[in-house]
């Protein structure tokens, strides 16, 4: 069992091999470095397996009582939750450790930047195994400096300006982390996970900030480790570090979208018992994700930039996970992360060949404009009709009908069965795009690609909840803690159905030629909204704003001050 | 009995009999600086030997064990010129003043504070540069700091405990009583600014430890209203400097407030807040090497704006000047950040706005310190300024502070005295209620 401690360790000793050793043998030492990676990976796989056939793994060095008294609190607690995210982050890391083997190739700095990326794997996998929350905020918060390490050129003015960034923007997550923290450790005495979840849920603590403003304990504290988790899964308004990261090597955004951005959703996973014991926090949470997946992917639409549109991708991506979180949907934002994480890597570690070839071909991604103005066939309008009307019938009906799934009392089971909708529109939407191709054949695959993901999104969901949390209980409590009002929870099934049902028939009658009749101010309004988002609602230039007038006060003071610095 | 009245005069009389044998080679800079080297391991040696007679002050037995190494790691760093002399000497006798006032009586301890706090006015007045004239405030704090350690020799309760409350004030700097300890890390040459930003420190946390249960409340409460106040004007100071110096005093007076509110709100000195002493200072200690290093190589004047890129040409430079700078804002696995989590989860927190402050005070290090560190390593190389790797005894120096600062963080707890406490069950705020 102890085993498994050699599979965070084993990315350190790849890490350490990179850097020790003469200048000579440099290259042979990277590629030798990748077996621990990839051992680490195997390991991770056999962790999972251990921990599915006979239960979690804990080992402590550590007296779990003294935790207060500064010994550095090193242990491992391995889950289900934490196996799966050990394969994860191990089989990233893997991939682009040895994808960056010959992407570094010759860079003067490739020692620094492979050893960089085995250590954060050690990093990311001890965070993921921690056995206590101390133990996961100490990687939590060098994970916070790896980033800066990582988004860094030393001679870039504007990469290092963005690393600069990066670090004082996480540093504000780790302080409401650490704030969190502390009161954790005040109200309950623990901070161990299950000691703390149990005296949570026996003595509910009400804690009253100000005079007739009472807020429960658990609440006060989720709320606290969710500002952290926003920091490091880059939700709205702290967002602005990951676009400001993309002067990195290519391979750090894949780890970086497939991993590191990862550790919100972990961690709000980690605690789901402790988020399960406030509605409030489960509420906020689905807010601040909806809202960063609609600017996310708003956003995203009118970049002009391959990195920066993939980064405002990552960025609703992660907003969407939040809200899954924040529906009580915790094993699907999971499963979410991780499908998120596996795309992610591979569109990262392959937009440099897009970018070579637009380099190559002066057409390119420039269409041709004839093909650009071609009519949807009728094949496209059949198949983006049966997609995104008929199939959701068909899963209605196989789900109340046959599986028996009772969906008016079950807002879980709806907003899985939603969630599959919204993504299958999504995805025939990009027909838009595949109108000059648009065969019999591009139909039909597209829809029993559909059909397929839909189907196997549907169980694999299912089975994934089961084998994250076994116990259908803990589930449904998590979907009762996150219940919204019926009339809320209708309104917004109802709303964003319409929005869908309305995009559809905007594209229909805009490729059909037809005119539609739009008041002058919405058209202003429209235009307007696409220049702010273009430019990213100046949330850029709203912090450097904010860092003026912190500065500007700071030196006021400092010259009021008759001290040494005048 | 007899122990506990020699071994103090013993701790004492090696680095200040080492000192004045010094001077025989006073001629030899090159020989004097390797003799003091040399006195303070045999220091560090005497307090090991006498570690299991000595009496445990309340908050542990770190600094004595911490005063020789800071002594060893400031003289170590240093470049070899005639110029340092004295302050290499002086590094030894401040030693010996300050191991005696940690481990002796009260009034032998006392009259330490004032020869030592005396010499360092002196120090100052002696170093004193017109262009520099608001030094006079550091000077006039340590003249008031002398007389204060002085009346609280010669008066009784509560005068005496005012009188070392202002004492510690100056020696662990708090608002206002902070320019002595801003002008000490910006004036004293050598290795003296290294070595004192512990030195002072640990001796005003002693002090405060046997002042505290005699102190009015009053003067409690008003010494929490000014720590409250300190930390974030620290902050913000730090935050508005250019030099490096200068902002890690500042940075320093802000992270030694944090501390003075958890002594002042909890009327106690734990291990914990020696833990957490001891990293700040080693961390700017080893701050103000590295930033010596650089000195040592462009001159005692560089302004830090005009060097950049030094990552590159100088690696074993860059990786211990940034875990220094991870050290010094709090990052794990360090002693600060150790010490922080320590103070943090043992002490009964009475005000949710001052955690604020505080958890606030706490996060702009983060700006200020790696402004600088990223100013002075990265960036464009220029191609008129000559890089020089580091030297051995620059590399040790610095190299040893790091370790230390890591052992502070990690090691096992008994090794500074430090209990287990049971955590508790649930706290009552100021302004917030916590119900069952």
């Amino acid at each position: 069992m102890s085993a498994v401690i050699l599979v965070p360790l084993l990315p350190l000793l790849a890490a350490l091999i990179v850097l020790v050793g003469d200048e000579g043998s440099r290259h042979q030492r990277a590629k030798i470095a990748a077996y621990p990676i990839g051992a680490a990976f195997l390991g991770a796989i056999a962790t999972l397996w251990l921990v599915a056939t006979q239960g979690p793994i804990t080992i402590r060095f550590y007296d779990p009582a003294s935790l207060a008294t500064l010994a550095f609190p090193m242990g491992f607690y391995i889950d289900r939750l934490s196996a799966v995210m050990m394969v994860l982050i191990s089989g990233v890391g893997t991939i682009i450790y040895t994808y960056s083997i010959g992407y570094m190739y010759q860079d003067l700095h490739d020692r620094r930047y492979l050893a960089l990326i085995g250590f954060t794997t050690s990093v990311l996998l001890c965070m993921v195994s921690s056995a206590n929350l101390m133990m996961l905020f100490l990687f939590w918060q060098v994970l916070s400096y790896m980033l800066y390490l990582l988004a860094h050129n030393h001679a870039h003015a504007a990469t290092l300006e963005g690393a600069f960034r990066t670090f004082t923007l996480l540093r504000v997550g780790d302080v409401a982390f650490l704030s969190g923290i502390v009161l954790a450790y005040q109200l309950y005495g623990t901070l161990e996970f299950q000691a703390l979840f149990a005296k949570a849920a026996e003595s509910p603590v009400t804690l009253t900030p100000l005079p007739g403003i009472e807020i429960g304990g658990a609440t006060a504290v989720t709320l606290l480790l969710f500002i952290g988790a926003m920091s490091k899964s880059a939700q709205f308004p702290i967002h602005i570090w990951l676009p400001r990261s993309l002067y990195a090597p290519t391979p750090v955004h894949a780890l970086l979208h497939a991993g590191i951005i990862n550790a919100g959703g972990f961690l709000i996973n980690r605690l789901a018992p402790l988020y399960g014991q406030s509605s409030t926090t489960l509420h906020v949470a689905f807010v601040v994700g909806m809202v960063t997946a609609v600017l996310g992917a708003t956003m995203m639409l009118v970049q002009n930039d391959i990195k920066k549109t993939l980064g405002f991708s990552t960025i609703g991506q992660m907003g969407y996970m939040i809200m899954e979180c924040g529906l009580g949907a915790f094993s699907l934002a999971v499963f979410h992360l991780i499908a998120h994480g596996l795309f992610k890597a591979t569109v990262f570690l392959s937009c440099g060949n897009v970018i070579h070839k637009a380099r190559q071909e002066p057409a390119f991604p420039h269409a041709d404009p004839r093909a650009e103005e071609q009519e949807f066939s009728r094949l496209t309008w059949a198949t983006g009709f049966l997609t995104t009307l008929l199939i959701p019938l068909v899963i209605l009906l196989v789900s109340h009908g046959v599986l028996h799934i009772p969906l008016r009392d079950s807002q879980g089971t709806v907003i899985f069965l939603f969630f599959i909708w919204v993504t299958s529109s999504q995805a025939i939407l990009t027909l838009i795009r595949l109108r000059a191709v648009a065969s019999w054949k591009v139909s039909a695959a597209m829809l029993l690609i559909l059909l397929f993901v839909v189907f196997i999104y549907l169980f694999a969901v299912e089975s994934f909840t089961a084998f994250l949390y076994p116990n259908p209980e803990e589930v449904a409590s998590y979907f009762q803690a996150a219940a919204f009002p019926n009339w809320l929870f209708d309104g917004l099934i109802v709303g964003t159905a319409l929005v869908i049902i309305l995009g559809w028939f905007y594209i229909y009658a805009q490729a059909r030629g037809r005119t539609m009749w739009v008041p002058d101010w919405v058209e202003g309004f429209r235009l307007r909204l696409y220049v702010l988002f273009m430019n990213r609602l100046y949330a850029d230039e709203c912090y450097q704003a904010l860092g003026r007038v912190v500065m500007r006060v700071v030196h006021r003071i400092d010259k009021r001050d008759t001290g040494w610095s005048k | 009995m007899t122990d506990v009245v020699t071994i103090p005069w013993l701790l004492s009389a090696v680095p200040i009999i080492g000192a004045m044998l010094g001077l025989v080679v006073w001629s030899q800079p090159e020989k004097l600086r390797i003799w003091s080297i040399i006195v303070t391991v045999l220091s560090l040696l005497s307090v090991i030997g006498t570690s299991g007679r000595l009496t445990v002050p309340t908050e542990g037995p770190l600094f004595l064990y911490l005063l020789p190494l800071a002594a060893c790691i400031s003289l170590l760093g240093q470049p070899v010129h005639r110029d340092y002399r004295l302050a290499w000497v002086m590094t030894l006798l401040f030693l010996g003043l300050g191991l005696g006032f940690l481990t002796s009586q009260h009034v032998v301890g006392q009259l330490a504070l004032v020869v030592l706090l005396g010499l360092i006015t002196f120090l100052l007045n002696w170093h004193h540069d017109p262009f520099w004239p608001t030094s006079w405030l550091g000077i006039g704090t340590f003249g008031l700091g002398t007389l204060c350690a002085g009346l609280a020799v010669i008066t009784d309760p509560p005068v005496s405990s005012v009188a070392s409350l202002a004492a510690c004030a100056i020696l662990m700097p708090l608002l206002p009583f902070h320019d002595g300890f801003v002008t000490a890390l910006t004036r004293l040459p050598g290795s003296l600014p290294s070595f004192i930003v512990l030195l002072l420190p640990a001796i005003g946390l002693h002090g405060l430890a046997a002042v505290l249960p005699t102190v009015p409340d009053v003067a409690v409460s008003t010494m929490t209203i000014l720590a409250l106040v300190s930390a974030p004007y620290g902050s913000v100071k730090a935050l508005a400097q250019s030099r490096v110096r200068l902002l890690l005093a500042y940075g320093s007076l802000s992270f030694f407030s944090i501390l003075w509110w958890f002594v002042a709100a909890s009327r106690a000195v734990t291990p914990q807040a020696a833990v957490f002493l001891g990293s700040v200072a080693l961390a700017t200690s080893g701050l103000l090497l590295a930033w010596q290093v650089v000195r040592t190589r462009y001159g005692n004047d560089v302004d830090p704006r005009a060097i950049s890129g030094l990552a590159s040409p100088m690696p074993e430079f860059a990786v211990l000047l940034s875990l220094l700078a991870l050290a010094a804002m709090g990052l794990p696995p360090f002693g600060v950040f150790a010490g922080f989590m320590g103070l943090l989860l043992t002490s009964s927190i009475t005000s949710s706005a001052a955690l604020l402050v505080i958890v606030v005070a706490w996060l702009a290090a983060s700006w200020y310190i790696l402004d600088m560190v990223q100013r002075l390593l990265f960036g464009r190389q220029r191609s008129d300024l000559r890089y020089e790797t580091l030297r051995p005894a620059e590399l040790t120096s610095l190299l040893m502070v790091v370790l230390i600062v890591i052992a502070l963080g990690i090691a096992p707890v008994s090794l500074f005295g430090i209990q287990t406490q049971p955590p508790r069950a649930g706290v009552v705020m100021e302004s917030v209620i916590w119900n069952r």
